[in-house]
């Protein structure tokens, strides 16, 4: 029964469509096939799939959260000052964690004590934290600290930061075995995701905010807590999605991840995710990213400019939404002319 | 005229007049015209976005593909006049693209039944896309230079393009007040079952909101090959979200139903002008988007308070009326009590 | 078109309607008819479907099966401006109004034409009903009472042969109505057929002709307003083979050496003001009181959603001067919310994750396991008689009193010392009903203190030990031993203070 229920999944199509999507790919182009080829291609996208496990979580309560894109900057940037600046990496990277959680605590906390729109929010800290990524290298020249090239840490704000210790960059282009650092980065963190919404009390708190933060309230669900919690860690997972990328690139960026945006949500919503909340997968989520990413890496394989990836990946959001709600628009029929059925001949019933 | 000097509009503005007047006691350099009208004259792409995107914010959407409609637009342009059309002809087919890719995103959003968010991220990327495919991802560089010289045409040394978006808002804004069906944008976002069961037709307003959006990103793709000169892959790009914090900002809610055209004027106008102002403060460029991102900020969540504090008020005005008409009609039935507290409304002076 | 006589042609007839919402039947078969220059009264509890039955008669909703007549032809109104166009509209119990636009923006809204011809039309229409306010101020200045008339002039203004009042009163002060009742007067007279909907009793027999009581869906009273009382009205809206309480109200309660489990003084908010009692445990109190009395924003203060309330609140012995739902819980107090869909019901999810949601907070444990919380919903299933599928079942598939056996399942599982229950049977059938009180009973032998709130009078007499009255912002405690459904419907209802008064 619950195998027969798993295969009617969301999650089992996604895993038939990334299965068939990976075999045409291979039969078009059999060099696509080499699985070390494939596994290490990851590392060009996981950064998205990183950044969508915490959304999935936001979009879980039916929240939104777009700064995540600026965060990923600012936690690199803020990581490759900090080195620069003095600190050893592992503190570096520390701060930069604690930066990406701050910032989404920040938000949370605005979300959770207004009755504005997260977007609208979330939009503000997209501009004030791309704003902070792009200004804290001319903010530490005015402070007067002590920087360790000529153009003060103005230069870094164009040039990015490169010469991050090797034990840093491993992270991003390292791996063990066959298996890239970051792909393994985002699995446990996926898995903890995963873990964290079905297995804990607070993965139920997410979900029944969701379906109702009314009810919820009503019910006793520490509403405010727990959203909160939730856009600290969407902020604290784009934070690690900025560190990666900063690994895998060797270099600190106040710009990377800008233009991940769309991948994000469409990652989240092709998942199985409900922007209206309570509803959603991790797994979903992880599997959607993969799939999505592939797609880019076959087409460009293909020969097919990356001009036309967005236009796809743009279609393929609105494609997925607009079934889904087909489907549900079906269902709902079906079950109300089911009930009127039953009704009616109870009535006729007792009549006769 | 209360009502003008009550509104958000007028608060930001005079908020932006406070902005300009306080860095003039640090530069007098900000109170030269020619930089105000440059200050204006780079405005005038944001507003025209800005403008589109208030339709929409007004009946609770929000559409973030517009800075990709200007961009395609821009791109139809450009090759429009390449082929050696007239201006006219050319600036229709700006029009025409715009309008046909709002009517898009029209479409899912009305027909289809997908959040306004979905739909116009996926034609954001879809736009963009298509912008590229189109121009192989090179700029359209050999525009002829007769429309870089409508640019540089100025009035009273007021640029010709200031005079013609200026004229455009007026027209809009008298054309807003005098349609009746101007008002449904207001009724469909205020309370759109309300609308509906007064018969409005919700769809079709929701439908011209985005369609116009599209509309006015075409026309700002005018304004901006002409200033420029040339289409960059980047046109438009980012645009999307500062139109909407510029509509935001200028007093429309995202809850739909309040702003008017001024809210998009005012909003770019501000937006633009803390651009320019940190030149003037020698603050380094690179801090615009976090002065711009706090503004935002600031405003929507002193909005929150403000809603919510006169929310308040009126919930105590009622209960006090009630209680009135409460001691009345006991009065006329028996004495007065004296020992009937007389409460005070308890007011949220928090 | 005036003062025309009960006529044989209805304006709008209704034959055989039903509507099915999310699988749940909502009204079966009914019929209606409304004649030209009469005041019709449709009467109900919540739930009872009357708010449906007016949708469908004003074009938001279709039915499931049935024909709506208009002047005797068949009609579908799939659209509100298609009802308009047949001369139907109905002023919503909150009237909806655009608070940015002006006055006599908010009243030409919607309407094609001339302009100038159809403000014209709005000022004498407005003129004629008594709308006297300032058509160029803002419409989020209008009185709640003006707001009421800006909706029946927009009804006029589409020349609305049949207007539909929707809960007209509810909000409005006396004078307000006794205003609005001349104007209904002055419409009938122009023989516009009105339909109105009010929980006041007495303003219905002093303002209708015509009255239907609905109850689950079907009509149970169709009758002339002049050979119906108070007291018939009230014994129609009760459900079926109630029988009047007589032995359950001498229980007598020890509460001698016992602290109450709940004690509220001097509790003050903006619409009531100076609520005081105590709850014992093993007792039942009963608040009757109507729709805007004030009684379920006393109810939220105490539970902690409504936190500007002053005034202390003791639960269990322990003082909990600021509260929210989750402190209210842990000390031991629940509360069953009268909207049950918003606020009551995770309607999306499996049943037992609304029954386990409730001692998530409780619990030590920051874990969930399946098997522990089916199990926990099942004990309840079994005690509740809860009719499911399974545990698993979502809960938007079950009838109303199944969902509200949820709700109580959901507020039980925390194991309370006293509980709030705000209109515990709205809209659930006869025998849930019954079951609903059984557990009510079941509650007091173990000791918990109970709080019922509730508009049906005869349901405040069946459960109830004690009995007080909340009325316009105040809480009174009837003498003991005043347990008639007369007596408890005269001092919630107004029967002596009349509507023109």
């Amino acid at each position: 029964m619950k195998f027969a229920s798993w295969l009617r999944s969301w999650e089992f199509m996604l895993a038939i469509v990334l299965a068939v999507e990976l075999i045409v790919l291979g039969i078009i182009n059999p060099a696509f096939l080499n699985i070390e080829n494939l596994l290490f291609s990851t590392s060009d996208f996981v950064h998205v799939i990183i950044a969508a496990i915490g959304l999935t979580l936001i979009i879980m309560t039916g929240g939104m959260d777009i700064s995540g894109v600026s965060v990923m900057g600012m936690a690199s940037i803020v990581c490759g000052l900090s080195y620069v600046a003095g600190a050893p990496i592992e503190l570096a990277v520390a701060i930069a964690l604690v930066v990406g959680f701050a910032a989404g605590s920040f938000n949370g906390t605005v979300v959770a004590n207004t009755d504005v729109n997260p977007l609208v929010i979330t939009l503000a800290m997209m501009f004030l934290y791309a704003g902070i990524a792009t200004g804290l290298p001319t903010l530490l020249d005015m402070m007067g600290f002590a920087s360790m090239g000529p153009g003060g840490f103005e230069a870094y704000q164009y040039e990015g930061i490169s010469g991050l210790p090797k034990h840093f960059t491993w992270i991003g282009t390292g791996g063990i075995g066959w298996i890239p650092n970051p792909l393994i980065i985002t699995i446990v963190l996926a898995a903890a995701a995963s873990w964290l919404m079905l297995g804990t009390r607070f993965g139920r708190y997410l979900k029944l905010i969701g379906v109702s933060a009314d009810v919820a309230r009503y019910t006793g669900v520490p509403v405010k807590r727990t959203l909160i919690a939730v856009y600290a860690i969407n902020g604290f997972g784009a934070a690690v999605a900025g560190l990666v990328l900063t690994a895998y690139f060797t270099s600190a960026r106040s710009d990377l991840g800008a233009d991940a945006l769309l991948n994000i949500i469409t990652a989240v919503v092709l998942g199985g995710s409900s922007i209206y909340g309570g509803q959603g997968s991790v797994l979903g989520t992880f599997l959607a990213g993969l799939a999505l990413g592939y797609l880019r890496q076959g087409l460009l394989a293909l020969g097919i400019t990356s001009d036309v990836v967005p236009v796809i990946v743009g279609s393929v959001l609105i494609g997925t939404v607009a079934l889904k709600i087909g489907m549900s628009v079906l269902n709902t029929k079906r079950a109300n002319r089911a009930a009127y059925a039953a009704e009616r001949m109870a009535v006729s019933g007792n009549g006769g | 005229m209360m009502k003008v000097f009550k509104s958000r509009e007028f608060l930001v503005l005079v908020l932006l007049v406070v902005l300009i007047l306080s860095v003039a006691t640090v530069n007098k350099a900000v109170l030269n015209p020619i930089t105000l009208i440059n200050i204006v004259n780079s405005a005038l792409f944001l507003m025209l976005i800005a403008m589109g995107q208030m339709f929409v914010v007004q009946t609770r959407g929000i559409d973030v593909s517009v800075g990709a409609i200007a961009g395609i637009s821009a791109v139809i342009f450009g090759f429009a006049l390449n082929a050696g059309l007239p201006l006219p002809v050319a600036m229709l087919f700006a029009l025409l693209t715009g309008l046909v890719a709002g009517s898009i995103n029209a479409v899912g959003v009305v027909f289809v039944g997908i959040p306004p968010i979905i739909m116009t991220l996926g034609t954001l990327g879809a736009y963009r896309g298509f912008m590229r495919v189109l121009t192989g991802g090179s700029w359209i560089e050999s525009i002829p230079q007769s429309i870089k010289s409508l640019a540089v045409t100025r009035f009273f040394s007021v640029p010709l393009m200031v005079w013609a978006v200026a004229a455009l808002v007026v027209v809009v804004a008298v054309l807003l007040a005098r349609i009746k069906a101007a008002r449904n944008f207001y009724a469909v976002g205020d309370n759109y079952d309300g609308a509906y069961l007064l018969g409005i037709n919700v769809k079709a307003t929701r439908f011209a909101a985005f369609a116009l959006a599209g509309l006015f990103s075409g026309a700002a793709a005018i304004v901006f090959t002409g200033q420029i000169g040339f289409v960059p892959m980047q046109t438009g790009n980012g645009l999307e979200l500062k139109a909407i914090a510029a509509v935001v900002l200028g007093g429309v809610s995202l809850m739909g139903g309040t702003g008017s055209i001024w809210s998009a004027v005012i909003g770019a106008l501000f937006l633009t002008t803390v651009d320019s102002m940190m030149i003037f403060l020698k603050v380094p460029g690179s801090w615009n988007n976090a002065v711009a991102g706090a503004v935002l900020l600031a405003v929507v969540v002193f909005d929150y308070l403000i809603r919510r504090s006169v929310r308040r008020r009126q919930l105590a005005a009622r209960a006090a009326e009630m209680r009135r008409s409460e001691i009345e009609a006991e009065g006329a039935k028996s004495m007065p009590k004296s020992a009937n507290k007389t409460l005070q409304p308890t007011e949220a002076s928090s | 078109m005036t003062d025309q006589p009960m006529s044989d042609a209805p304006l709008v007839a209704l034959r055989g309607i039903w509507k099915v919402f999310e699988s749940v039947t909502v009204l079966r078969g009914v019929d209606f008819d409304i004649y030209p220059g009469q005041v019709h009264a449709l009467l109900g509890g919540n739930g009872s479907g009357k708010s449906t039955m007016v949708k469908i008669i004003s074009g938001a909703y279709q039915p499931t099966a049935g024909t709506i007549e208009i002047g005797g032809v068949p009609t579908v109104l799939s659209t509100p401006s298609e009802a308009h166009a047949h001369g139907i509209y109905m002023v919503p119990q909150e009237p909806h109004i655009f608070p940015n636009l002006t006055v006599m923006e908010n009243l030409t809204t919607g309407l094609q034409g001339d302009a100038a011809e159809i403000a014209r039309r709005a000022r004498d229409i407005a003129h004629d009903i008594g709308l006297n306010a300032d058509f160029a101020a803002p419409g989020g200045e209008l009185s709640i009472a003006n707001q009421q008339l800006v909706e029946i002039v927009r009804g006029l203004l589409r020349n609305a042969k049949v207007l539909i009042l929707d809960e007209p009163t509810s909000s409005l002060t006396r004078r307000e109505v006794a205003s609005l009742a001349t104007q209904m007067h002055n419409l009938k007279s122009r023989g516009i057929g009105l339909l109105f909907i009010s929980h006041r009793l007495n303003e219905v027999l002093e303002l209708t002709d015509h009255i239907k009581v609905l109850r689950d869906g079907g009509f149970v009273l169709t009758a002339p307003a002049s050979e119906l009382t108070t007291d018939m009205l009230v014994e129609a809206m009760l459900p079926a083979g109630f029988t009047p309480p007589a032995a359950t109200a001498d229980r007598q309660i020890r509460r001698d050496g016992e602290a109450a489990v709940l004690s509220v003084a001097g509790l003050c908010s903006q619409v009531f003001r100076d609520v005081s009692f105590e709850v014992f445990p093993g007792e039942v109190v009963g608040i009757s009181g109507v729709v805007g009395s004030g009684r379920t924003e006393l109810a939220e203060a105490i539970y902690g959603i409504d936190t500007d309330a002053t005034g202390a609140v003791t639960i269990a012995g322990v003082a909990a001067p600021r509260r929210t739902p989750q402190i209210c819980q842990e000390l031991g107090l629940a509360y069953v919310p009268e909207d049950r869909h918003a606020h009551g019901i995770f309607l999306a999810l499996p049943c037992a994750q609304t029954i386990s949601s409730s001692v998530l907070s409780l619990g030590r444990s920051r874990f969930m396991s399946e098997a522990r919380e089916v199990a926990m919903a099942a004990r309840f299933v079994e005690r509740l008689r809860i009719k499911l599928a399974s545990p698993l079942q979502v809960a938007r598939t079950l009838s109303g009193g199944n969902q509200q056996k949820i709700v109580l399942a959901k507020t039980l599982a925390p194991e309370p010392r006293v509980i709030i229950l705000d209109e515990p049977t709205r809209g659930i059938d006869a025998r849930a009903r019954q079951d609903v009180y059984r557990i009510i009973r079941e509650l007091t032998a173990d000791g918990v203190g109970v709080v019922v709130i509730s508009s049906e009078v005869g349901e405040i007499a069946e459960v109830s030990d004690r009995i007080m009255v909340m009325k316009r912002g105040r809480l009174t405690e009837l003498p003991a031993g005043v347990k008639g459904i007369e007596q408890i419907s005269a001092a919630t209802f107004d029967a002596n203070g009349g509507v023109s008064a």
